[in-house]
């Protein structure tokens, strides 16, 4: 999977629960989930349970400590998907 | 230093599913989840430790300055009113109010008194709310500390920790601010130096 299928997949995935529409059109590697989307801290756990469900891996709490924007989301899935 | 968090209890129903496979295992530990499954009502006991664990972050990220997310490993113990919130060797004393509206935690490192007051909103906007939660805030601080509002503001750290400035300089007290839906709440704390000095009447 190439990056801008990655970033299209996890756009899709984000778009329920993000609170700033304008940071969201314009999302993108640099995008923070808290800081730019405002997505609400609770919801970092659906983002994760359905990002588990969508490349079919699974996240241990280590994988979620840094998963706090598109970046580091993008390599853990990377890593779970070539390991 | 305070940490405090609130949770809209409408807000918390319609945002997350807390019944969705696999999420309370995500959050809680075998004890909290056990805290859940005998609780009256699991769905309060879900959010009131949630707001615990958020609150003890905000406390744990002041004293060392970080940002990172799990939620799980700061584990939550509970009685009747209050808990405590362990992180690694970090511990801390957390005072939850629960509403018919809203639960709000508040986190020390010592036992001591809620400080946080709850802001009740006509409309849930989180733009909106997150900047009328920092003006009543700035306009308490400048009524306590007799400074004029145009020259406080607040400012966040690369970790996301908020901090007061009076013009250029970093004002000593510390502050937790936090909204959901249709709520805020926010919190001031002085170091000692802070407080007013007493006034002694010699006869």
């Amino acid at each position: 999977m190439t990056n801008e299928e990655l970033i299209v997949k996890l756009k899709a995935i984000v778009a329920p629960y993000i609170q700033d529409e304008a940071a969201f059109k314009t999302l993108n590697e640099d995008t923070d989930f808290v800081k730019d989307l405002k997505v609400n801290s609770a919801n970092l756990v659906d983002i994760i349970l359905d990002i588990e469900d969508e490349f079919d891996i699974r996240l241990e709490n280590e994988d979620m400590e840094q998963m706090l924007d598109v970046k580091s989301a993008m390599a853990i899935v990377t890593s779970k998907l070539n390991a | 230093m305070v940490g405090n968090d609130i949770v809209d209890i409408v807000e918390a129903k319609k945002q997350s599913n807390w019944q969705r496979p696999g999420f309370l295992d995500k959050i809680f530990t075998a004890k909290e989840q056990q805290y859940i499954s005998k609780a009256t009502n699991p769905f309060i006991m879900v959010w009131r430790l949630w707001s615990m664990k958020e609150a003890a972050y905000k406390l744990y990220t002041q004293l060392y300055p970080s940002r990172f997310y799990n939620p799980k490993a700061f584990k939550c113990s509970v009685n009747t009113l209050n808990g405590k919130v362990k992180y690694k060797d970090f511990e801390c004393y957390v005072n939850t109010k629960i509403t018919l509206l809203y639960i709000l935690s508040e986190a020390h490192l010592d036992k001591t008194d809620m400080i946080s007051e709850a802001v009740i909103f006509n409309k849930n906007d989180y733009k909106t709310l997150s900047k009328i939660t920092k003006e009543i805030l700035l306009n308490k601080i400048s009524d306590r500390y007799t400074i004029p509002k145009s020259q406080l503001r607040i400012s966040k750290s690369e970790f996301g920790i908020p901090s007061v400035y009076v013009n250029l300089e970093e004002l000593n007290i510390d502050i937790s601010i936090s909204h959901h839906g249709n709520y805020g709440a926010y919190a001031v704390s002085d170091p000692a130096r802070f407080q007013k000095p007493c006034r002694y009447t010699i006869a």
